[in-house]
């Protein structure tokens, strides 16, 4: 089995070049023709990014439905869509957009934000190096694990799902790969509901779920 | 001065990360050049981030500008409009500003030219870039300044000198401009081992309660800042005198003067004349080696206030969450990233609005104490040094590659 190789990245946040929205249908209408890479950012990145750790949502679009526009309605049915559930950007951007649609369908006037408080486009690079850390035996990985940085355990549990194979983590695919031994632990990783852990909980998760592998042999 | 004294504070896969990126930037010759060496949020970044760049393998440097009275008087409006005042540049003005950078760029031009990276801080020394014709290095222009609303003849005035920089770093979405090349956005951060927010004992603290004149057994309200309009020194008062009917409180009104900050005095003028004659208004004039004093003034601090009315991003604010305190803030700039309601503090935006939320908090101190461990929880993640550290070694990888890839692999 190869040894799990740590991988470390940092997030470079810079502006989009879109138009601020500062109502909800300039917001529609920019995430409609907005790059995959601003959705993601907006959607999977804000635990990297340096905000309050506990807002109402997890996502940019339904803190600002309900900080600025004062729509919780809106703001519930964001906050509600999964982008880990979603296919492709392409996939989530067509359920966001069909959320507000129905909203301004809804709504009588179109809710807007007063001034200072627009909606900015934002888009991250990601700068992905390998920390030089090895993994070699199942044994070792909660307390590697318990060493990583926000932006380690970023990488390996969040950002993973976007890549193959899709929807599955990096410590899932390793673990994978040991047969029944790492069977249930792969099972237990899966049921973690990560969308709302900051970085430091779903660490703290990840060690507590995996510390029985402490005492294996492989 | 190096990373691993940061490492009981932050944590051991921090201090990892950064020495991994300065292992990949090893030997990069990096310039910042800034306008001043003493006061204001810019010069105490640059303390603490040219050495720790070195620490970690790179080649860096600070240079400081110099300039006459009247150059300083021009950069000051400059800035006051980047913030929305309205200021009117005269063409023998912009001249002064062009011309105390031509005087400056004859003993930096080698360096400047030669450098990887050059890192310029602020409007001061923005023409420096077009004086180097034969640059070989990446620009960068770090406008610390909230320029949301710029004047617009002043912004016009100078986009001219900013444009043609690399890249360009704002301390927020609201602060960038429309430039044709990439803004990114990096907050500001604080040291927590430098002077200013250290740990000091009781002792200490006594001895600054008792050299203020502060009385131990009323709560104290302190706000910390240089003496500048946008900052409302005197709306401050207002709100102090509002609580005052109601409950027994003091205030203290404490900063320094920045070298290039000629406006400071008339608006001391101010706040001495609103705060005359009551004995427990303390207006402070600090030298600009106060940091000690100012980390104490900070811990004796019920509350800390900062009610700007503008704001870059408001590293006071940063300072009193990082001392446990509940921060009453003006909603304006930086401080929004940091004052969240009823988690870390209040944002206000009158002096009736400040004055409500000092009551409030005075008459639940079990929710001052919450507060204050969530705020310092926030620096401690997302503003301390190390992070803000990270995000210009990760902007210095990405330029030196010319990439803006989502994803690159080093």
């Amino acid at each position: 089995m190869n040894p799990f190789e740590i991988m470390d990245c940092s997030l470079l946040i810079r502006m989009s070049g879109l138009a601020p929205a500062y109502n909800l249908r300039e917001l529609r209408d920019r995430i409609a023709v907005c790059s995959p890479d601003v959705l993601y950012h907006h959607f999977c990145e804000t635990p990297l990014s340096p905000t309050f750790e506990y807002p109402d949502h997890r996502n940019d679009f339904a803190v600002w439905a309900t900080r600025r526009l004062s729509d919780k309605i809106l703001a519930e049915r964001l906050g509600a869509v999964d982008p880990y559930a979603c296919p492709s950007m392409e996939g989530l951007r067509e359920v966001v957009l069909e959320v507000i649609d129905e909203r301004l369908s809804e709504v009588i006037m179109i809710p807007w934000a007063r001034p200072g408080h627009e909606f900015y486009f934002m888009e991250a690079t990601t700068l992905v190096f390998d920390s030089g850390e090895r993994v070699r035996a199942l044994r070792e990985l909660p307390d590697a694990i318990g060493r990583m940085s926000n932006g380690s355990i970023y990488f390996h549990f969040l950002e993973a799902q976007r890549r193959p194979p899709v929807g599955m983590d990096d410590f899932s695919n390793w673990i994978g790969g040991f047969g029944k031994t790492g069977a249930p632990y792969v099972e237990a990783l899966r049921r973690i509901d990560f969308y709302f852990y900051t970085l430091r909980e779903l660490r703290k998760e990840l060690v507590r779920v995996l510390e029985p592998l402490r005492g294996k042999r492989s | 001065m190096n990373i691993q004294q940061y490492e009981p504070i932050v944590g051991i896969p921090v201090i990892g990360q950064l020495r991994r990126l300065g292992e990949r930037l090893k030997g990069l010759r990096v310039i910042h050049v800034n306008s001043t060496a003493e006061g204001g949020g810019v010069a105490e970044i640059l303390a603490w981030m040219v050495p720790l760049m070195n620490d970690l393998g790179l080649d860096a440097h600070w240079r400081v500008i110099a300039g006459t009275n009247e150059f300083f008087s021009v950069t000051k409006a400059i800035h006051n409009g980047l913030q929305g005042y309205s200021v009117l540049l005269k063409k023998r003005d912009w001249d002064v500003y062009q011309d105390v950078n031509r005087e400056n760029v004859t003993a930096l031009k080698d360096e400047l030219e030669e450098a990887d990276i050059v890192v310029i801080h602020d409007p001061q020394p923005a023409p420096l870039l077009e004086l180097c014709t034969r640059r070989r290095g990446r620009w960068i222009w770090r406008c610390h300044i909230d320029a949301s609303h710029p004047s617009r003849s002043v912004w016009k005035g100078l986009k001219p000198f900013v444009e043609k920089y690399d890249a360009s770093i704002f301390s927020m979405c609201q602060f960038a401009q429309m430039l044709p090349h990439p803004q990114y956005l990096i907050a500001p951060s604080i040291d927590p081992l430098s002077e200013k927010n250290i740990d000091l004992d009781d002792h200490e603290l006594d001895t600054v309660r008792q050299q203020f004149d502060l009385n131990p057994g009323v709560p104290t309200l302190v706000q910390i800042s240089r003496f500048d309009r946008f900052k409302d020194p005197v709306g401050v008062i207002e709100a102090y005198r509002m609580v005052k009917k109601m409950t027994p409180v003091q205030l203290v009104l404490a900063g320094g003067g920045a070298s290039d900050d000629p406006e400071g005095k008339e608006v001391l003028d101010a706040v001495m004349e609103a705060a005359e004659g009551d004995p427990d208004i303390h207006v402070e004039l600090l030298p600009p080696a106060a940091h000690r004093t100012v980390n104490a003034l900070q811990r004796i601090a019920d509350i800390v206030v900062q009610k700007s009315t503008r704001e870059g991003f408001g590293l006071t604010v940063t300072e009193g969450l990082w001392k446990g305190k509940p921060v009453i803030g003006g909603d304006a700039g930086g401080i929004r990233l940091q004052v969240v309601d009823y988690h870390t503090g209040f944002l206000v935006m009158t002096p009736e609005g400040a004055a409500n939320r000092i009551r409030f908090l005075l008459h639940h101190r079990e929710q001052c104490g919450k507060m204050g461990k969530t705020g310092r929880e926030l620096v401690r993640e997302y503003y301390l040094l190390t992070r803000h550290l990270r995000e210009y070694l990760t902007l210095m990888y990405a330029l030196v590659g010319k990439t803006t890839e989502h994803t690159v692999m080093v």
